[in-house]
């Protein structure tokens, strides 16, 4: 293999165009670089997104526990049947076989119809169904709950109206005494609930972040190796402004195409989506410089940044409320751009904000893009 | 002798890691504080009070109940109110609030009338982890003032008092979730979290230290010829440092998790122990399977990355495995962690029998020493060729 190109190459020029061109071509050169600034966004692009193609959870694999053989507990297994949130692969008389299939991971959950539930109803006595779901599952226990009140709270409403309307009410009046207030659910700005949705515009900023910042450091970290780091003030900011162009191109990807394409929400707001990146992508190359100038070792970063992905995420505030993070963390998160990238361009790009809403995040970004660079420029001074 | 070519190995990379500081940092402090900050991430517990707002057209005393019963609740805290469609807008869209529930003028006459009262909560789905806490609590708030309603309304008609809850639902639902971790599914997460990232640096570290070696050209010098069984046992001794160091962290972190914080444990921890080991094992042969393959420190770290940083993310804890499509599944399945986590999830949880897990912890042994060879393999075909070493 080859030593990188830089090496070959005579002491920075002094101006700022030719700099800027010549960090570009350095960039373009440099195969390592070329993998984490082009090709890495390019793929998990594609690869994020596979995972959650069908984006909802539907028909979670149940089983219904009949110990009562009644013509009410059969019409109960049918309706949890036709929900599309369940399907019931396993009717069975013995709780303990449901409980063995759900350990074995064959079904997510069971209903217990015990024996005498109709006789029960029709004695108007007080009948209560216990549903069985895997609490370490989240969104399939969800389904199973859900689908399971749903189908029977159907037949729990047949027997009630029939019930009121013998007792002398009209069906409509029945239908009104039987729950005097309602809530209706109006899902805004990701109205399919979809998981993909969710998951992947916010970790798309991790994705541009992480990557950038691997490839940046990588690039002045070799440069730091081969002694050619040091440069005057017109020269680093020409450097800075070439790392953040492969940044800007996979940010326009991102926005304008692979959430188009994967059909997740955007578009909200082009303009203010521009702005942040405006902001966001020159706070990561600065970072990524002072990244590599510390390390000055070509392979450093890509060690040390990787596993920061995952508590990064954790600290972005959509996966998990910020609101439940200890004080401390609730600040130094923002230490990373990718807290308050995620943040505006949940913002801008889902929610279709004005980019008033998205201020505090932007100007964040922007104080943080200044400090960096204002730091690299200082210690890159020769 | 081979084991005496992994004990030199292993005091080699014990004197290598005492003079870089930065190698020794990524398998000790790093690792340690990681799995730290992971555990301090989730300390605080399930969010409490996360903002929502009443947008109240009504301006009754039923409506102020219901507001009071918001905020109330112990996930929801009521912030300012909002007077119109634009101010819940902007609440909403700036994220000031998650939800907005909104209460029309008519509600108060239509339960009066006997007509049902309609109120809406409009909450922000593209949180979804928000959303769902609030749409839970809210559902709840609304579902008891309800009832209350419908108790006076059926005690003032008359209705014999014992039968009225009966009579309201004839058939209700009771909805359990086994094993008991939606009071602390903080813990949960953070439990899945501290393997998925010891599996990331793991493999990071395997791909390091053995990427260093070509990349130093030094590699000659580490393995001093030998016989095949020789460059294996090298191997072996050369991971055995971050190996013990990172298992060790790991297996504290789960101690602290589980029985320091007082989470009875359903199955076996010792078993989860033997695991996380196995897990890091395999993390750590893949990561050195990858340097002695491409023969280059900085393309064995990029697949490790690709590899082990969305391990957690694929693995169905999230998103479960059964909505992925068949060859998204087969990834998944094809990860270490997929099957770890399924494996934590059975014995600190569910309480699944050891027996069911078996095959996890001999299908990872046996992964670790498939690619152990392999690697080797690889290091023999590397030996032979000097001009391939020094790749950057």
């Amino acid at each position: 293999m080859q030593t990188p190109p830089m090496a070959r190459q005579a002491d920075p020029p002094s101006g700022f165009l030719a700099a800027w061109l010549q960090t570009l071509n350095a960039l373009l050169r440099d195969k390592g670089v070329v993998l984490l600034l082009v090709g890495a966004p390019v793929l998990y692009g594609f690869f994020y997104p596979w995972f959650y193609g069908q984006e909802v959870v539907q028909r979670v694999p149940v089983a219904v526990v009949a110990q009562d053989n009644s013509s009410l507990a059969r019409q109960m297994a049918r309706f949890a049947d036709a929900s599309p949130r369940i399907a019931v692969v396993l009717v069975t008389g013995d709780e303990a076989q449901a409980r063995q299939a759900l350990l074995r991971g064959d079904i997510y959950g069971y209903a217990l119809l015990h024996r005498g539930l109709k006789r029960s109803v029709v004695r108007t006595e007080e009948v209560v169904i216990p549903v069985y779901a895997h609490g370490g599952y989240p969104l399939v226990s969800k389904q199973v709950q859900y689908g399971f009140a749903e189908a029977f709270g159907t037949v729990s409403a047949g027997v009630e109206l029939r019930r009121l309307q013998a007792g002398g009410q009209s069906a409509l009046q029945a239908e009104a005494s039987r729950s005097p207030l309602n809530l209706q659910m109006e899902a805004l700005f990701n109205p399919t609930e979809g998981y993909g949705s969710f998951v992947v515009a916010a970790v798309a900023l991790l994705i541009l972040q992480q990557t950038l910042l691997m490839g940046g450091a990588l690039l002045v970290g070799t440069w730091r190796e081969q002694g050619l780091a040091h440069a005057g003030t017109t020269t680093w900011t020409a450097r800075l402004l070439a790392l953040c162009v492969p940044g800007w191109v996979s940010g326009l990807y991102y926005f304008g195409w692979v959430f188009v394409w994967h059909g997740y929400p955007s578009g909200g707001n082009p303009l203010g989506a521009l702005a942040l990146l405006a902001v966001f992508v020159p706070a990561v190359a600065g970072c990524a410089a002072l990244l590599g100038w510390w390390f000055a070792e070509r392979e450093r970063a890509l060690q040390v940044v990787l596993f920061t992905s995952l508590p990064l995420a954790f600290l972005g505030g959509f996966s998990w409320p910020a609101e439940a993070l200890p004080a401390p963390l609730e600040w130094l998160r923002w230490l990373s751009p990718s807290t308050a990238a995620i943040q505006a361009s949940l913002r801008l790009n889902q929610v279709g904000a004005p980019l008033a809403a998205a201020l505090p995040q932007l100007l964040t970004l922007a104080c943080l893009a200044l400090a960096s660079w204002l730091a690299v420029l200082a210690v890159a001074r020769r | 002798m081979a084991s005496e070519a992994a004990l030199a190995s292993l005091r080699r990379e014990w004197r290598l890691l005492r003079a870089r500081p930065w190698d020794l940092a990524m398998v000790f402090w790093v690792p340690a504080l990681a799995v730290l900050l992971m555990c301090w991430i989730f300390a605080a517990g399930l969010p409490q009070r996360l903002p929502v707002a009443v947008w109240d057209e009504d301006h009754t005393s039923l409506s102020r109940e219901l507001t009071r019963m918001l905020d109330a609740a112990p996930g929801l805290s009521v912030a300012q109110p909002v007077l119109n469609g634009a101010e819940a807008q902007w609440a909403l869209q700036s994220m000031a609030v998650y939800g907005v529930v909104h209460i029309p003028h008519s509600t108060t006459r239509d339960v009066k009338q006997g007509k049902a009262g309609q109120v809406t909560l409009l909450h922000n789905a593209q949180l979804a982890t928000h959303s769902s806490l609030i749409q839970r609590d809210v559902r709840q708030v609304v579902a008891t003032l309800s009832a209350g309603i419908e108790m006076r309304a059926r005690a003032r008609r008359g209705d014999p008092q014992q039968v009225l809850q009966v009579r309201m639902e004839p058939i209700k639902t009771n909805l359990i979730a086994l094993f008991n971790i939606s009071t602390n599914y903080e813990q949960f997460l953070a439990a899945a979290l501290v393997p998925a990232i010891l599996h990331i640096l793991a493999m990071t570290a395997g791909a390091w230290s053995v990427g260093r070696e070509l990349r130093d050209r030094s590699l000659g010098a580490w393995l001093r010829g030998g016989d095949w069984s020789q460059t294996l046992a090298a191997l072996a001794g050369k991971l055995a440092l971050p190996w013990l160091s990172m298992s060790a962290i790991g297996l504290a972190a789960l101690l602290f998790l589980t029985l320091a914080r007082g989470w009875h444990v359903a199955g076996s921890l010792a078993w989860v122990g033997v695991a996380l080991a196995a897990l890091v094992a395999v993390s750590l042969a893949a990561g050195a399977l990858l340097a002695a393959a491409t023969l280059s420190l900085r393309t064995a770290l990029s697949g490790a990355g690709l590899l082990s940083a969305p391990a957690f993310a694929f693995s169905g804890v999230g998103f479960p495995l059964l909505a992925m499509s068949d060859s998204a599944r087969g990834w998944a399945v094809s990860m270490p962690y997929t099957h770890y986590a399924r494996l934590q999830i059975e014995q600190l949880q569910a309480g699944a029998p050891i027996a069911q897990s078996l095959p996890v912890v001999a299908g990872m042994t046996l992964a670790t020493l498939i690619l152990l060879a392999l690697a080797a393999w690889g290091l023999r075909r590397a030996l032979a060729r000097p001009d391939k070493w020094g790749g950057r």
